[in-house]
């Protein structure tokens, strides 16, 4: 077996990893240390950071129909990657059999879109 | 290894793309379920709302009778071959299960499209709003959805694809196919909102739960045999170069999947909770065609993977009909809710389905086929009858209220007296017919194990009459409460279902024999 | 000791250790991001056993949108971030089945495989499993769709928005 095609991302990580390691370790060595309150807290993009969701609530059930759409073309994808390199051989038999599965899909997502799936409000 | 660069013409020589042959006429009553299906899921996102309830109902109806007229058509060819490379097997059984599932699905398709009963139909529209919000209230004035009826074909397709299916992955796929409908049907009765969802939850938990072990037993099965096809499993057996461990361990975790499907005790929790609180209609479709299809696929498995280990599997899979049988029944006894009542009953029916199944003969497979059929027919006609029983909050379930229903409404208790008749198993109905032929075939075999199945089979018979005479006399004899229940005047589709079901019940306990001979006919597995 | 055997035990031992962690730990949210640790040394090891695609899957699939589903479950049933105690339970019934399920399964493969080896296939990659894909597994393939299909049926019959809202459509 030849995982040789990997050793290049794995020097990425050992690379990225040393990185972080060295720059963390050397700013606790080096750096000052002044704390202030805005400082201590975790970061959120400037949001006030809360345990809970905005507002303490749940959040919207159409977080879940976009995930759920996501997911699916997710999978769909997974597919189309083995039957395109090995589309060459499969010839019109493959590709109608894509075309089918990706009909179907796509109906999923035509109803969707008329059932009002794809507007946020 | 580079296989995410493209390939290089060298290595695409390397690899053999044998197309597979596809036998399209075989898998036509599939594909024009799915077909139809999909269909549905456009004319629910296209159709204007007014016509979608008229265009679904038709286009079910219409696809389920290709359907069968497509598995008829297929059972007159004879064809009896392995097609979608091995992936599925076109023999007697598959066809005979596929047409009743196929009449068993019209059948209960007229319950699920039945409107007059109730405004807007038994379903809402949305499964997850909170009970007793103001969208609740809102939703509970508003038309159902129309969803169910692409949902309910979904359904058939997998289960369709289910009893064919000759391979351990395909069977995967085409239980989930089936199962994950079914999960959603549990959800959307329009009355007792907070029971259905709660039916629905339960249902899905455990069904997943009963798929995990599936795969892992499917993964397991791999291991031993290198191969997930039924035939490979059976020859791998015979050869038994890998620790048999590995096989019993597959094959029990594959039989939890199975058995959870089919309600089986230990796996039967799940069924009083999800019959009570599913739309009546869907547990019609449940009890009927549900149970045919993962019958049919667990005798599939037993009886051409696993005939080898025959002798291995009989004691466990014979403590477990025990079980089902004593459990079903006994509990039925305690049960004050009429669909409970059904939900045990159909938990004993499980009991003795595997008492047939377990004879390991042709007269064991037919028998179990025709009881299936049989079961079918009567269980939905039964549910047909409770969706009647109404008062202002919807089914009036309860059994002290159906107290009385005799004077009340002569005609449907008459019906419904014949049908628990034929549940208790009483001459000149099908219920008699089909425990005679699966009890017979299993004394048939003349061993051991089956001759105390059928002893057990009897003896909880005898106690599941009780339960069963009880609603009866209740019917008949007891005075009506206070405020009883009205019996709403059926809707044609309601109708033609109750008729075709206790026609069929009769016929099938007077005249079993063209049946019978079907079902005879058709019992052989191929490999 | 070859270097794919050292990495087939790192991996394995990572994906134990977080595998424990996600049973183990108090918060919700790190459960479902020892998760990610899990499924990608899972990945990994497929890696390994040069089933490329297959590792590839798994990082998409689970890894990248299994565990974004989960958060978002999280999300939608107010679960609090962070210690939640409403959601302990007693440990010993689900270490003895777990433990139990887990060494038993271990036992079994142990005693079925012993010291045999098996020569690595040189055939897991996207051209193996696409060739599979649509010859021997081309109606499963297909009926995948219409899952996907029902499934999204039913996340719409689930959480559709406000239908009395948009009567005409």
């Amino acid at each position: 077996m030849s995982l040789s095609a990997y050793v290049p991302i794995l020097a990425l990580f050992a690379l990225a990893t040393a990185f972080t390691l060295f720059s963390v370790g050397i700013s606790q060595i080096v750096g000052p240390k002044r704390y202030n309150r805005a400082k201590l807290e975790a970061y959120e993009c400037g949001i006030e950071p809360s345990p809970e969701p905005v507002g303490g609530g749940r959040f919207p059930v159409k977080f879940y129909l976009t995930a759920m759409l996501f997911i699916i073309f997710d999978i769909e994808i997974i597919f189309l990657y083995p039957w395109a390199v090995t589309f060459a051989d499969l010839g019109l038999f493959g590709f109608v059999e894509m075309l089918l599965f990706i009909g179907t899909v796509f109906i999923a997502y035509a109803y969707v879109w008329r059932r009002g799936g794809l507007d946020w409000d | 290894m580079n296989g995410f660069t493209i390939a290089t013409p060298a290595q695409v020589l390397a690899i053999d793309v044998r197309l597979p042959d596809l036998d399209y006429a075989a898998m036509a009553p599939m594909l024009v379920l799915f077909g139809a299906a999909c269909l549905g899921v456009l004319v629910d996102a296209f159709a204007p709302r007014q016509s979608r309830h008229t265009i679904q109902f038709a286009l079910s109806f219409i696809a389920l009778t290709v359907a069968l007229l497509a598995v008829i058509r297929e059972a007159r060819v004879g064809s009896r071959e392995l097609t979608a490379d091995v992936a599925l097997a076109i023999d007697g059984p598959t066809l005979f299960l596929q047409g009743t599932l196929a009449v068993l699905g019209i059948v209960a398709l007229l319950l699920v499209g039945e409107r007059a009963l109730e405004k807007g139909g038994p379903f809402v529209s949305q499964a997850a709003i909170p009970v007793g919000s103001e969208a609740d209230r809102r939703q509970a004035r508003e038309e159902g959805a129309t969803e169910v009826f692409p949902l309910t074909l979904f359904a058939l397709s997998g289960m369709m694809l289910f009893v064919a299916a000759n391979d351990l992955l395909t069977m995967f796929v085409a239980l989930e196919v089936f199962s994950l409908p079914l999960y959603l049907l549990c959800a959307l009765a329009r009355r007792r909102r907070l029971v259905s969802q709660e039916a629905a939850l339960k249902y899905f938990l455990l069904g997943a739960f009963a798929s995990a072990f599936f795969i892992f037993g499917m993964a397991l099965l791999y291991g031993f045999a290198g191969t997930v096809s039924f035939g490979g499993i059976h020859d791998a057996a015979l050869l038994a170069t890998t620790s048999p461990l590995l096989l019993f361990t597959g094959l029990a975790m594959v039989a939890v999947g199975l058995l959870f499907k089919i309600a089986a005790v230990p796996f039967h929790v799940w069924t009083p909770d999800v019959y009570q609180g599913a739309p009546t209609s869907v547990t019609a479709f449940m009890a009927a065609c549900t149970k045919v299809a993962a019958f049919g696929g667990l005798l599939r498995v037993l009886y051409v993977a696993f005939d080898r280990a025959r002798w291995d599997i009989e004691p466990v899979i014979g403590t477990i009909a025990i079980l089902t049988m004593l459990v079903g029944a006994i509990l039925a006894v305690t049960q004050t809710d009429i669909k409970r009542l059904l939900a045990y009953s159909s938990i004993a029916n499980a009991g003795y389905l595997l008492v047939g199944a377990l004879a390991f003969s042709k007269e064991g497979l037919s028998s179990a086929m025709f009881y299936l059929a049989a079961y079918g027919f009567t269980v939905i006609a039964a549910f047909a009858v409770i969706t009647l029983v109404r008062d202002d909050d919807g089914e009036a379930t309860h059994l002290s209220r159906w107290a009385g229903l005799g004077r009340e409404a002569p005609l449907v208790a008459g019906v419904f007296t014949f049908l628990m008749l034929a549940f208790a198993g009483i001459p000149l109905t099908s219920g008699f017919t089909s425990k005679f032929a699966v009890f017979g075939a299993a004394l048939g075999v003349g061993e051991a194990w089956p001759v105390a199945l059928v002893i057990v089979g009897v003896v909880t018979s005898m106690i599941l009459a009780f339960p069963y005479l009880r609603v009866v006399v209740m019917m008949w004899l007891s005075e009506p409460a206070e405020q009883s229940p009205t019996v709403a005047i059926p809707g044609a589709f309601t109708s033609a279902a109750l008729m075709v079901g206790v026609l069929a019940t009769l016929l099938l306990g007077v005249f079993p024999s063209p049946v019978l001979d079907l079902a005879d006919r058709a019992a052989e597995f191929i490999r | 000791m070859t270097t794919a055997d050292v990495l087939m035990l790192a991996l394995g031992a990572v994906a134990v250790g977080a595998a424990a962690a996600v049973v183990t730990t108090r918060q919700i949210v790190r459960a479902g991001l020892w998760l990610v640790v899990a499924l990608g040394s899972l990945a990994g090891l497929y890696l390994v056993l040069s089933a490329e695609l297959v590792a590839w899957v798994q990082v998409l699939i689970y890894v990248g949108a299994v565990v974004v589903l989960l958060l978002f479950a999280v999300m939608l049933t107010r679960a609090p971030i962070g210690v939640s105690e409403d959601l302990d339970r007693s440990r010993w019934p689900g270490l003895l089945i777990g433990g139990g399920a887990g060494l038993g399964l271990a036992a079994l493969l142990i005693d079925a495989y012993q010291w045999s080896t098996v020569d690595l296939a040189d055939g897991a990659g996207a051209e193996e499993v696409g060739a599979a894909i649509f010859r021997s597994w081309v109606l499963p393939f297909e009926v995948l769709s219409v899952l996907l299909l029902a499934a999204l049926v039913g996340a719409i019959v689930i959480s559709r928005p406000d239908v009395s809202a948009r009567v005409g459509r």
